[in-house]
């Protein structure tokens, strides 16, 4: 393999990556949100997200109704936040007593939502694309397309906002209070459940977003997204779970080593792949690979 | 979960002079389960025996939970290796489970070491998220490795374990033996010394440092135990059903048998085995036609039993105080 071709190979692996890699990134925030707030792993992420960018192309595309893809998005964030708000109230009892019983509750969550899909939308694959134009430009080696610009460009406003909240509202102040030492928060008579409640509608969103974002470079089928999920997951473990900067760069750190796995080793196993990257990261990062790098900064 | 460290006395204290009830309802129902062949039907016998099977992986999950305070959502792989283990000696080396069952415990147990390493220092959510990630690589591997496999057809098992038994009678015995042996095992196993030190090692980890056994020991001794248990659930599974492939094996088996643990409230007697295996049996097949419901009725009720398990008084959630 020569040089020139391995460059020509090499950067619009990482520049897919890089696009791919910012989508787990938003997918792995909100795992993180949730989990740094009440200390849940929320496994119905993933399905709640699914259910979302199938009710956009139920309501989009004329299946259930046929709104503007706008409002379609609007409805849908409407109920992905309903079902978010209905998911922590399941598991309220228990959320403060049992984070193993609060995280199995998120998968029974998890299999109602899934079967939901199935039954209303049935086992179909949809297309479902984003209502951007069809352009695409190239610098050297690397084609962008008006897909990667929305991408980006939606990826920073949302991590954008959410950072702008967490470090410049009191509803930001009260998250990262409770996420550092929720006990301390409740003696100064801070409402716990209010904060969960926003970190699990800010996981919600976050999760359709990327879902709605992902959706267009596969196909939208009731087990594709949860599968997305994994990648989501993967990044939030490679951040240490409890970092969010670290959520953000872990998944771009996967997109960039799932590109070129699948390219220079064996597309079939990507699974497997995200499985070892896993394992070895809890074996020689516990705290994240970023833990250095960031420290301990919320 | 810590009830169980607790009530060790009140146990020891019972096997003292009168046999309890609760031997004797376990030998009336191992006795019920030993004459059942004589009464039943060939499709409700075949139920029974993959019953018997899932209620061993449902055990090994229990036993995560109990012993390690950990969730595995992915312990359907390891169902797998058992499984394609019978079937793989079967057809490369055409021995029986004579061969395969022992091997099939041993590499659970390897596997599920290897697994449990890295995440030994970490908390159980942790370990859960890998468990994820294993459930999901499972079909991949089967698929990939398709020269051991069988692909996506998957392979047949077709020895018999002793010749000139009927295959129905077979398969039902062995399962039902395996199973009450491992019953008894665990019974044996929470009260010697090693089950009270891996239990104090999850209720009183400082204390349990004291004595030389540390956390993150303890963890992985547990998950390589329970993976072996599931490995053994696995080959009793593909023995069962005379046939494995990858369709039996996806991700929501590994989530069905956290759920068949959930409902048979974790415990590691034969009686909640049987109603957790049975659970996870048994509802797929008499709800075949309600196909999509499957899901949300496995979801509901993991729902709530966990809820009704672990929130105690409920009334604290109303309105005026919380906690």
């Amino acid at each position: 393999m020569s040089v020139a071709g391995f460059i020509r190979d090499i950067l619009p692996l990482l520049w897919s990556g890089i696009i791919s890699g910012c989508l787990y990134g938003v997918g792995a925030l909100g795992l993180v949100m949730v989990f740094k707030s009440s200390r849940v792993v929320n496994f119905s992420h993933g399905n709640l997200a699914c259910l979302g960018a199938f009710v956009v192309y139920g309501f989009s595309s004329g299946s259930l109704l046929s709104l503007s893809w706008g409002s379609a998005v609007a409805l849908a964030l409407g109920i992905a936040a309903a079902i978010a708000a209905m998911s922590y109230a399941l598991i309220a009892p228990i959320v403060f007593k049992s984070d193993l019983a609060s995280t199995i509750a998120t998968l029974g969550i998890g299999l109602i939502l899934q079967g939901a899909v199935q039954l209303i939308f049935g086992a179909d694959i949809v297309n479902l694309d984003l209502p951007v134009p069809r352009f695409s430009f190239s610098i050297g080696a690397i084609r962008i397309s008006a897909y990667d610009l929305a991408v980006l460009a939606v990826t920073l406003a949302i991590v954008g906002g959410l950072f702008a909240i967490i470090e410049r509202t009191k509803l930001g102040v009260a998250f990262r209070a409770v996420s550092t030492n929720p006990f301390a928060c409740e003696v100064c008579g801070l409402n716990l459940r209010s904060v969960h409640l926003f970190s699990w509608f800010a996981g919600a969103v976050l999760g359709l977003v990327a879902a709605l974002l992902i959706v267009p470079t596969t196909f939208l089928s009731s087990t594709t997204v949860p599968s997305f999920m994994l990648q989501a997951f993967t990044a939030a473990v490679v951040g240490g779970f409890s970092s969010l900067p670290g959520a953000a760069l872990g998944g771009i750190l996967v997109g960039i080593a799932m590109n070129l796995f699948s390219f220079y080793v064996a597309p079939e196993f990507m699974n497997t792949f995200l499985l070892g990257v896993i394992l070895l990261t809890l074996n020689f990062f516990p705290n994240g690979l970023l833990e250095r790098a960031i420290g301990g900064r919320v | 979960m810590s009830e169980l460290a607790h009530g060790s006395k009140a146990a020891v204290s019972a096997r003292g002079g009168n046999v309890d009830a609760a031997w004797l309802s376990m030998l009336a129902l191992v006795a019920v389960l030993s004459l059942m062949p004589l009464f039943a039907g060939g499709f409700l016998l075949y139920s029974l025996s993959l019953c018997f099977a899932n209620a061993l992986g449902v055990l090994s999950v229990s036993m995560l939970v109990r012993y390690g305070g950990e969730v595995s959502i992915g312990h359907s792989f390891f169902v797998a290796l058992g499984a394609y283990a019978v079937a793989i000696v079967e057809h490369r080396l055409g021995l029986s489970i004579a061969v395969s069952l022992p091997l099939a415990i041993l590499l659970g147990a390897g596997v599920g070491f290897i697994f449990a390493f890295p995440s030994r220092r970490l908390s159980g959510i942790y370990l859960a998220v890998a468990t994820m990630a294993l459930a999901l690589a499972l079909p991949e591997i089967l698929i990939g490795f398709e020269k051991f496999t069988g692909g996506f057809e998957g392979l047949y098992i077709a020895q018999d374990l002793v010749p000139g038994v009927s295959k129905a009678l077979q398969r039902y015995y062995v399962a039902l033996v395996v199973l009450v042996v491992v019953c008894l095992a665990l019974m044996h196993f929470r009260r010697s010394a090693q089950g009270l030190a891996l239990l104090m090692a999850q209720a009183q980890p400082r204390a349990a440092e004291a004595m030389g056994i540390t956390r993150s020991w303890a963890r992985v001794s547990i998950f390589t135990v329970s993976a072996a248990l599931a490995s053994l659930a696995g080959a009793l599974t593909g023995f069962a059903s005379s046939t494995v492939s990858p369709n039996s094996f996806t991700f929501f088996s590994g989530v069905f048998l956290l759920v068949g643990s959930v409902v048979s409230l974790n415990r590691l007697s034969l009686p909640a085995a049987l109603v957790g295996g049975a659970f996870i049996t048994l509802v797929p097949t008499y709800l075949a036609k309600a196909g999509d419901w499957v899901p949300i009725f496995y979801g509901v009720a993991l729902v709530v039993v966990t809820l009704v398990a672990n929130a105690g008084d409920l009334r604290r959630f109303l309105p005026r105080r919380r906690r």
